[in-house]
């Protein structure tokens, strides 16, 4: 598939060297295409002109898009989802960032079980901590469900992910950096301010991008803690119960952008950070 | 830097360190004068680490008193003692420039922009990185790293500079390189430099003073001169550089202190020349190169310590020759530099009978008590 494959790799080990080669290409593609088949028609579906979407594909149109700027409740839902993702990332990477300092440096006496309980929410299924956190907030709590439900119950899931990222950033850290800090003249909160955060900042601004990008999509726990305001999945969620829209195609397709192009700036941004000259090894030592 | 007082740039007295029950330093007394290029060497473990970042503030003392330029600095943190280290792995900040990590410690200080820019310079200047300013860590040599290193920590222009291994981690080439030129940056800017460093050569080079430490405990201070050539102990000798030990009995009935090896044979010694006064079971150490080989020891006004043997091995080594001699009192080895324009014929004598003499005023009592190992004894390298 790439080009400049070196020579040992394309030269043949056995006769049938060449076919096995075409068949597992043959399987990759086919894998590609259930994976993405489905997400390709619903963009294809959404410039569609047919009021049905569905084939043959009538014409190309941006009317369902003109469509999906006049509908106000739509936009509502939108807007709810972007207060949600908003709160949501600010306060998951506020607290997931501390929790990470205390995870690595805060000399607790069981770090491989804290970490554990720390990320169990990851693995725990979302209707199960759907339906905990309704029962919490209707019947312990008291609590009317409302959009801070919401931000609430996606806190469960998106602060284990900002831990295990800035937890993992935190723990290759080299103290030494810190050392020198203080050495020069730095208090310890200078230190953190100056040399730490900066240093582990691609981290945490890699959790706050994946923190949006989990609740700008994410419908169970939302559909479980949701009040009377819907989040941008469970508006079309409702909708789609009285029939597939075209509208509802083209709302998908600009949140499958947003949501890749969030990823992919995460994803470099972490990247970038892990490419970076951390310093040679340490030879010799006392 | 210093303003005349008389107070040592760094004293530490009866200093105690434990880590849990191990003990790290074992009271621990010592004073650097302003102005000194001190060394702690030792190996592995011997504490030398423990009393830089002692001095550093990195870690605290169990007892004793620390004091800097005169005033206890015990319980003081490190960001406020007027002390900069240079660490092992230069711990240059990776998310800023050169310029940005030497102005660092500065800005933590308060100085004004235009001083710190000032200061920057000269001090890059210094160590030879004019030009470097906008260059980041990771796009530095190690030896560069190293400079910036350097400068970041003179910069602040502080009482003492502590340098932990700051060689250790450049390739041998590099390291004499940057010896050179640590000797050359403390001469001109004057301050007290203590380095650590479990390299002799290193040590050797760069010291004003070398505190050869083992064990929690200092066995001996002195330039680099007087620890090589009058060892007060075994350790030292063997420590730094290569020793010949020969095992046998210190006397002194006659008119000087003779040592007598145990096969009979006597060898004159100087008076205080290591402990010379107590008779008895002893050790005696002499430098190879201080060894001559030769058909037949050279008769002067000086008696000379000489030993028959056979001569067993000898092994041309580019610049000097190695000779291994047999004798009965042990193996002992001669080191021959060459001189330009002769040529020696050394490799004629393998296996010949021959002699090994030496200047007692190049050997020394290095230990009471008959050592049994004598024989061929390789200190550092």
């Amino acid at each position: 598939m790439a080009s400049g494959v070196d020579a040992l790799e394309t030269m043949p080990v056995s006769h049938d060297a060449r076919a096995v080669r075409w068949a597992l290409r043959l399987w990759f593609g086919a894998l590609m295409i259930f994976l993405y088949l489905p997400i390709a028609f619903m963009v294809v579906f959404s410039f569609d002109e047919g009021a049905t979407p569905g084939l043959p594909i009538t014409g190309f149109t941006l009317h369902w898009y003109d469509v999906l700027l006049d509908n106000r409740s739509l936009l509502r839902a939108v807007g709810n989802s972007i207060t949600v993702a908003t709160a949501v990332a600010i306060l998951a990477t506020v607290i997931g960032t501390m929790a990470a300092f205390v995870l690595v440096r805060g000399g607790i006496r069981w770090p491989n079980a804290t970490r554990i309980a720390f990320t169990l929410p990851i693995m725990v299924p979302g209707v199960l901590i759907g339906v905990s956190l309704l029962i919490y907030f209707a019947r312990a709590a008291d609590l009317p469900l409302s959009l801070g439900t919401v931000i609430a119950g996606q806190l469960v899931f998106t602060v284990p992910f900002v831990v295990l990222i800035v937890a993992s950033r935190l723990q290759s850290f080299d103290r030494q950096v810190e050392w020198a800090a203080a050495d020069l003249g730095a208090s310890p909160r200078q230190a953190i301010r100056h040399i730490v955060l900066p240093l582990i900042s691609p981290a945490i601004l890699a959790g706050a991008l994946i923190s949006v990008t989990l609740s700008i999509d994410e419908f169970v726990i939302t559909w479980f803690t949701i009040g009377a305001q819907p989040t941008l999945p469970t508006y079309i969620y409702t909708r789609i119960k009285f029939g597939v829209t075209p509208e509802v195609n083209a709302v998908a397709t600009i949140m499958l952008v947003a949501t890749l192009l969030i990823f992919t700036i995460a994803s470099v941004v972490l990247g970038r950070a892990r490419r970076r000259p951390d310093r040679r090894p340490a030879e010799a030592d006392a | 830097m210093s303003d005349g007082s008389a107070a040592p740039a760094i004293e530490l007295v009866d200093v105690m360190k434990r880590y849990g029950e191990a003990v790290a330093l074992d009271g621990l007394s010592l004073q650097i004068q302003a102005g000194e290029f001190f060394c702690l060497l030792g190996p592995s473990g011997c504490g030398k680490t423990t009393t830089l970042n002692l001095i550093g503030g990195f870690v605290p003392l169990t007892s004793g008193e620390l004091r800097i330029e005169g005033r206890r600095v015990n319980d003081l943190p490190p960001h406020k003692r007027n002390v900069n280290t240079v660490f092992q792995n230069y711990a240059l900040f990776p998310h800023m420039t050169v310029a940005e990590n030497v102005a660092f410690g500065l800005r933590m200080e308060g100085l004004p922009a235009s001083d710190i820019g000032r200061r920057v310079d000269e001090y890059l200047e210094l160590v030879d990185l004019a030009g470097f300013h906008d260059r980041y860590p990771g796009q530095l040599s190690g030896g560069q790293a190293q400079r910036v290193a350097l400068a970041r920590a003179l910069a602040k222009r502080p009482a003492v500079l502590l340098l932990d291994e700051p060689l250790g981690a450049l390739d041998l080439k590099l390291r004499k390189q940057m010896q050179v030129e640590l000797s050359r940056i403390h001469r001109q800017v004057g301050t007290t430099f203590v380095f650590v460093t479990h390299d002799q050569e290193e040590a050797l080079s760069m010291a004003t003073r070398i505190a050869v430490m083992a064990g929690g405990r200092i066995r001996q201070i002195g330039s680099p001169r007087e620890i090589y050539q009058r060892p007060v102990d075994r350790f030292v000798a063997d420590f730094i550089g290569e020793s010949n030990f020969l095992g046998g009995e210190l006397r002194n009935d006659g008119p000087g202190p003779i040592f007598r090896l145990r096969e009979g044979t006597e060898l004159p010694v100087v008076p205080g020349f290591g402990s010379t006064r107590t008779t008895g079971p002893a050790t005696l150490m002499v430098r190879p190169e201080s060894v001559a080989v030769g058909p037949i020891a050279p008769t002067g006004p000086a008696p000379m310590a000489v030993i028959a043997g056979r001569a067993a091995n000898v092994a041309f080594m580019g610049n000097h020759t190695r000779i291994t001699v047999k004798t009965d009192a042990g193996v002992l080895v001669s080191i021959r530099f060459h001189e330009s324009g002769k040529g020696a014929a050394e490799e004629e004598m393998v296996d010949r009978e021959v002699h090994v003499w030496w200047d007692p005023r190049e050997s020394t009592i290095v230990a009471a008590g008959d050592e049994p190992d004598v024989g061929e004894e390789t200190g550092g390298g």
